[in-house]
């Protein structure tokens, strides 16, 4: 799938996500200088490009867990502010690199979001998660395993798992298959592909083969970003 | 009946054992000897000065004195937990003075009103010692529970921000970082009250025994001293790590690494 920059979801709904003229500086070094993107309602778009070129910062910046030097985010059409992002976060869905799980079991892990009050209305998700699970090829007797008992790709996968359940309308993904061989690449891929309704930003090395769910892919690669609209 | 004085010349005597343990620093020539007299000096200089104040303050038993005293009490508390924490003096300098007065106040209201039911709540000579044990315990209880947290979540971040991205609210994010921290800073309380009284007579009891009381009137004190003890750590620790949250994170809700020295 070649980059592009036209959105192609086409719907009259305010964009899930916008970025306008984003800087990012850590210490001396700016990671990112005037960087623009949107994500229309129900798009699914892949950030792509080399370590160091900024991905998960925005990933981070979206989430309120990094503050730009300057420009402006909106989720769902609402500016995110100091104020908005206990809010806002509630729309989105996180899928981390290497999610940390602690000393608990799998399910445990799994279970622990509907515990917190802004997800007391989802506890009945909690019944789809052996059809998820199978979904992204896992077993169900993994839920009864500690976290030193999986293996990176594993815990990729339960990451997913987790992030589905809550059935958010926004899906941030963070490198979610950088630990996976091919065929449970392309198991989460597939899984991917099936949402509908979700709007999805994924960040990925990968801009090859399996991406074919992905309506534009964003390359952040040295000379073509990091700035101006995307 | 007091305890019985030793006089100035039976604690110079008493100096005289001192010559055994660098006897056998000497002997093994173990770098500790500049230390040792240094420390030996210090505690001297110390004990003398809040001897005399001490003195000063029970003679006149001004209710105003006694309560200066135990604000100075918590202020060195207060920088001696921030040193042995590095955490940020500026940040925390003030959530945790009132972590330590309410750790403090709290079980020792209880001890003199209650326990005690003194006519007088400010009596130096009972307060300012029931004070001082509860708010060394304070002091010790907040450098375990502070720095577990901060350390923790620091550590943890990811599984942190995950919870964030979750949907917790902020008390809900920090939830389990405060239940490990709590647990730590309470559990050499636990281990003490469960072995006291097997391993050594505990402080207070002795002082009471030395002081003439029976060994019952003794460990009456001595149960009561260490179930406000108890009561002042889990107290202190609890509103020490709250009061400080502010201070600690981003209106985001992400944890400011300025706050580690």
């Amino acid at each position: 799938m070649m980059p592009s920059n036209y959105n192609t979801a086409g719907t009259d709904a305010p964009p899930a996500i916008d970025v306008e003229a984003l800087a990012l500086v850590f210490g001396d070094r700016a990671v990112l200088t005037d960087f623009s993107m949107t994500v229309a309602s129900g798009e699914k778009v892949v950030l792509a490009g080399p370590s160091g070129s900024g991905k998960s910062s925005i990933l981070a910046c979206l989430l309120g867990f990094l503050v730009p030097a300057a420009g402006r985010i909106a989720i769902r059409g609402e500016p995110l502010t100091a104020q908005s992002v206990w809010r806002l976060r509630r729309e989105i869905a996180l899928v981390q690199q290497e999610p940390d799980l602690g000393d608990r079991s799998a399910g445990e892990w799994l279970e622990e979001p509907f515990h917190f009050h802004a997800n007391a209305s989802r506890r009945d998700h909690l019944s789809r998660l052996p059809d998820v699970l199978r979904h992204v090829r896992l077993p169900p007797g993994i839920l009864a395993q500690k976290s030193g008992d999986l293996s990176g790709g594993e815990k990729q996968r339960l990451a997913l798992v987790g992030a589905l359940l809550l059935d958010r309308p926004i899906l941030l993904l963070d490198e979610p298959t950088s630990a996976l061989d091919a065929d449970s690449r392309d198991a989460v891929y597939a899984c991917l592909a099936g949402l509908r309704g979700k709007s999805l930003l994924m960040i990925s090395h990968d801009t090859g083969r399996g991406l074919d769910f992905a309506d534009r892919v964003v390359s952040l690669s040295p000379g073509e970003a990091p700035h101006g609209r995307a | 009946m007091g305890a019985l004085d030793i006089g100035y010349a039976g604690l110079a005597a008493g100096y005289l054992l001192l010559l055994l343990p660098l006897g056998i620093m000497l002997w093994l020539r173990i770098p500790l000897m500049g230390a040792t007299l240094i420390a030996v000096v210090r505690m001297t200089v110390q004990l003398l000065l809040v001897g005399f104040y001490l003195q000063f303050l029970f003679a006149f038993a001004d209710w105003r004195l006694t309560a200066l005293w135990l604000v100075i009490m918590i202020v060195v508390a207060d920088l001696s937990i921030l040193r042995g924490t590095r955490l940020c003096v500026r940040c925390f300098v003030g959530p945790l003075f009132l972590a330590l007065a309410a750790g403090t106040a709290l079980p020792l209201v209880f001890f003199v009103a209650l326990l005690l039911r003194l006519p007088n709540w400010m009596d130096p000579q009972y307060v300012i010692p029931i004070a001082g044990m509860i708010l060394g315990n304070c002091l010790r209880a907040d450098i375990i529970g502070i720095r577990s947290f901060y350390d923790s979540i620091r550590k943890s971040n990811r599984a942190y921000l995950h919870r964030l991205a979750a949907g917790a609210s902020h008390s809900e994010a920090v939830r389990p970082f405060l239940r490990d921290a709590v647990s730590a800073a309470l559990a050499p309380t636990v281990a003490t009250m469960a072995t006291i009284g097997l391993v050594s007579l505990p402080g207070m009891m002795t002082g009471v025994i030395l002081g003439g009381s029976s060994p019952l009137v003794a460990i009456q004190y001595q149960i009561a001293i260490m179930i406000a003890i108890f009561c002042g750590t889990a107290v202190t620790v609890v509103a020490a790590i709250t009061l400080t949250l502010r201070s600690a994170f981003s209106p985001y809700g992400t944890l400011d690494p300025a706050i580690f020295r």
